[in-house]
């Protein structure tokens, strides 16, 4: 387990993880520009169509090439951040993987095969997958120092761990070639000799998918022959490249029960599976202490009211005494949701009463999760020139 | 008819796919709707894809199934399963029984949904359609049906499920049926979308989005529901005031009321306030923007400082919706 500060230092990959809806793009996007500000050369990859987010970091649209982002210095003695950033493509990862993959022929193949163009873009777990494959890609050329990736907003917590897994196992289609393997090969009068279970299942699939479909998926299968194995390899080291000591995962949650549930069980199964957990980030936090003189704020208030004190001091005396309940409830949920993971760290934004949409707002969410920008250390060697896109 | 619509009315198709994006409350606007439109007498079904779970709690129950169960007066609530509704398909179309029962459970659910992706979709909506065409002698069998749907994220896809399948599958029943289902949801009579958003830049950016988006699918899209708001705690000549110097407003009452209040007291109640303040203004901007970016009518609902959403909050954002017309008639049985 580490310091935030640790893993934004020296960490080369930064994987953000957690429920939809708790800020995850926004967290990926702030500590990615500190590790900027920092000096790092860094590139955020993000997934979900945040175009505010895009437009905020001067960028009309992000797209599946990376591109460098224009952000101004902290300072005047700092170098401009080297902040890159894009946007995941799902389809045209996966193209881009095939035609890696075979001969222009086949791969020209597959793309015309209309089953092919739906599982590229809607089978379940491949935009996580895509992502991974992305994440490889970045590592490979070697242009970053840190990339952070963004995840998508799963509906649990499972799907992203467990997507190239899902889906090498489609592709593999074990299950499908079994079944479809008489259908395709020899026609219908093959059928006799498969058992039974087979035999109905095909009758039912057909019927439910009409047979143009099956033979689509037939010829997908022929025409992926061979290219499983590739898949498998890439995932096996995507895996190990996550499972490395310079990668770490930082989950990402909100003070409430249900994202507080997802994220525990992230917690479990990121140690389960013996990858590198850095932390939790807890978003949008209500944090108002305990304070002398305030203990009853609620009776304050029905005094301040009785004594005609203007329109402000009760209200005010009310919301204290809301917020305060919400702080302590939250509070308690953390600490129900992880207290006994003591060795997790924790590290809250709290709420912002300005939506996070441009670069000083994401320095202060860096600054809520990080503090103030450390001074600048002495660089060793100057930084080697990249050509900007 | 679209001219017919009262603005501001959230209820004016028998089907009502509640979304939003991620966290804005979807699952509570839904339950909500439901039993606004129940109290006003209306058979009300309450539905749930994706096993969520979320449905449930909020009417005090712990699970709701396949069967359609009781959740409240007038309400009933139902959590369609993709394995389940296959074999009910299997059974209602086909007469397939056997097979079914074979198929459930196994990973031929899982075959059958990957191979034609939107199948799994086409099985949910079906459900709904037969549901939003059932009939109990002669009437509809429900006036209302409520989907807490996927988050706008995920929407489009799930509601394009049955022109892909369309496309994708050139021939017999489940062609059919994706067609039904297509003129379902294109109907603006018969179904519509209701938007929820935070009174927030990014949500109601999505919200713009995801109404551009629907409206290219020929998908009718309602009311956005604007929702956490801040109640008026302090009055609009004092907002800007405790926005930016809470500490010099509050001062000035206390000296006002005779009341007597420490500096780190002063202090931390200047800054809750301020923040309040700053936020309430951030709302009534973004909710400004509502109408601005997506061109729809808005109704609001209440902040509740409550711990948690049960029956009683249900039961007051309910309330809200009545008040603002959600529920005026809109069309009626075709």
């Amino acid at each position: 387990m580490s310091e935030l500060s640790e893993l934004i230092a020296d960490r080369h990959i930064l994987v953000c993880v957690g429920p939809g809806g708790v800020g995850k793009t926004t967290a990926a996007a702030a500590l990615a520009l500190r590790a900027a500000d920092e000096g790092r050369r860094t590139i955020v990859c993000t997934i979900d169509p945040a175009r505010r987010l895009a437009q905020s970091l001067g960028l009309q649209a992000l797209d599946n090439t990376p591109r460098r982002i224009k952000v101004e210095s902290t300072s005047s003695e700092r170098r401009a951040p080297e902040l890159w950033g894009m946007m995941l493509d799902m389809k045209s990862t996966f193209d881009d993987m095939i035609l890696d993959m075979t001969s222009p022929e086949r791969a020209q193949q597959i793309f015309a095969n209309p089953f092919y163009q739906h599982i590229s873009s809607t089978l379940a777990g491949t935009q996580e997958y895509m992502a991974m494959e992305k994440l490889w890609e970045l590592h490979e050329e070697g242009r970053w120092e840190l990339i952070v990736l963004d995840t998508p907003p799963t509906r649990s917590a499972l799907d992203f761990l467990d997507a190239p897994k899902n889906v090498t196992d489609f592709l593999e289609g074990r299950f499908l070639r079994l079944l479809l393997w008489p259908y395709l090969k020899a026609g219908k009068t093959y059928l006799k000799a498969v058992n039974f279970g087979a035999k109905a299942f095909l009758k039912v699939a057909t019927k439910i998918t009409g047979s143009e479909l099956l033979a689509d998926v037939a010829n997908f299968f022929m025409a992926f022959e061979g290219m499983y194995d590739t898949f498998k390899d890439r995932a096996k080291r995507v895996h190990e490249l996550l499972a490395a000591r310079r990668s770490g995962f930082v989950v990402v949650s909100a003070p409430q029960e249900a994202s507080l549930r997802e994220a525990r069980y992230f917690v479990q199964r990121l140690g389960a599976e013996k990858m590198p957990l850095g932390g939790v980030v807890m978003n949008r936090t209500h944090t108002v202490p305990a304070t002398p003189g305030l203990e009853d704020p609620r009776r304050l208030a029905e005094r301040a009211r009785a004594a005609g004190d203007g329109k402000v001091l009760a209200p005010a005396l009310d919301l204290y005494a809301s917020w305060r309940e919400i702080s302590l409830r939250e509070e308690d949920a953390v600490k129900a949701a992880l207290g006994d993971l003591t060795e997790v760290p924790v590290w809250r934004v709290p709420d912002m009463a300005d939506d996070v949409h441009d670069v000083p707002s994401l320095r202060r969410v860096a600054e809520e999760l990080l503090g103030p920008l450390p001074p600048m250390p002495p660089r060793k060697t100057e930084p080697r020139n990249t050509a900007e896109i | 008819m679209m001219d017919d619509l009262m603005p501001g009315s959230l209820v004016t198709a028998r089907l009502a796919i509640v979304s939003g994006k991620g966290g804005v409350g979807k699952t509570t606007v839904a339950a909500a709707l439901a039993l606004a439109a129940a109290r006003a007498g209306k058979q009300v079904l309450l539905v749930e894809v994706e096993q969520r779970e979320g449905l449930a709690p909020l009417f005090g129950e712990k699970h709701i199934g396949y069967e359609e169960t009781r959740l409240a007066p007038n309400v009933t609530g139902l959590s369609v399963v993709p394995d389940e509704a296959l074999v009910e398909y299997l059974y209602l179309f086909y007469g397939i029984r056997y097979v079914g029962r074979v198929l459930k459970g196994s990973k031929a659910v899982d075959f059958a949904t990957n191979i034609a992706p939107g199948l799994r979709d086409i099985l949910l909506i079906g459900k709904l359609k037969e549901a939003e065409r059932r009939r109990v002698a002669g009437a509809y069998a429900y006036d209302l049906i409520v989907l807490d749907a996927p988050p706008t994220g995920r929407l489009p896809r799930f509601l394009e499920a049955p022109r892909s399948v369309v496309e994708l599958v050139h021939s017999g029943p489940i062609r059919t049926q994706a067609q039904g289902v297509l003129e379902m949801v294109t109907d603006p009579k018969r179904c519509q979308v209701v938007l929820v958003t935070l009174p927030e830049d990014m949500p109601v950016t999505e919200t713009a989005e995801a109404k551009e988006a629907l409206t290219k699918l020929g998908v009718s899209v309602g009311p956005v529901v604007v929702n956490g708001v801040f109640p008026g705690t302090f009055a609009p000549e004092d907002l800007a005031e405790v926005a930016t110097d809470a500490r010099a407003a509050l001062t000035r009452d206390l000296e006002r009321s005779g009341l007597s209040l420490g500096d780190g007291a002063i202090e931390n109640l200047s800054l809750v306030a301020g923040a309040h303040a700053r936020r309430t203004i951030h709302q009534h901007e973004a909710i400004e923007d509502v109408t601005r970016e997506t061109g729809l009518p808005y109704l609001t609902l209440p902040f509740l400082f409550s711990p948690r959403m049960s029956k009683d909050e249900v039961g007051v954002l309910a309330d809200a919706l009545v008040e603002q017309g959600a529920l005026a008639e809109g069309a009626e049985d075709a």
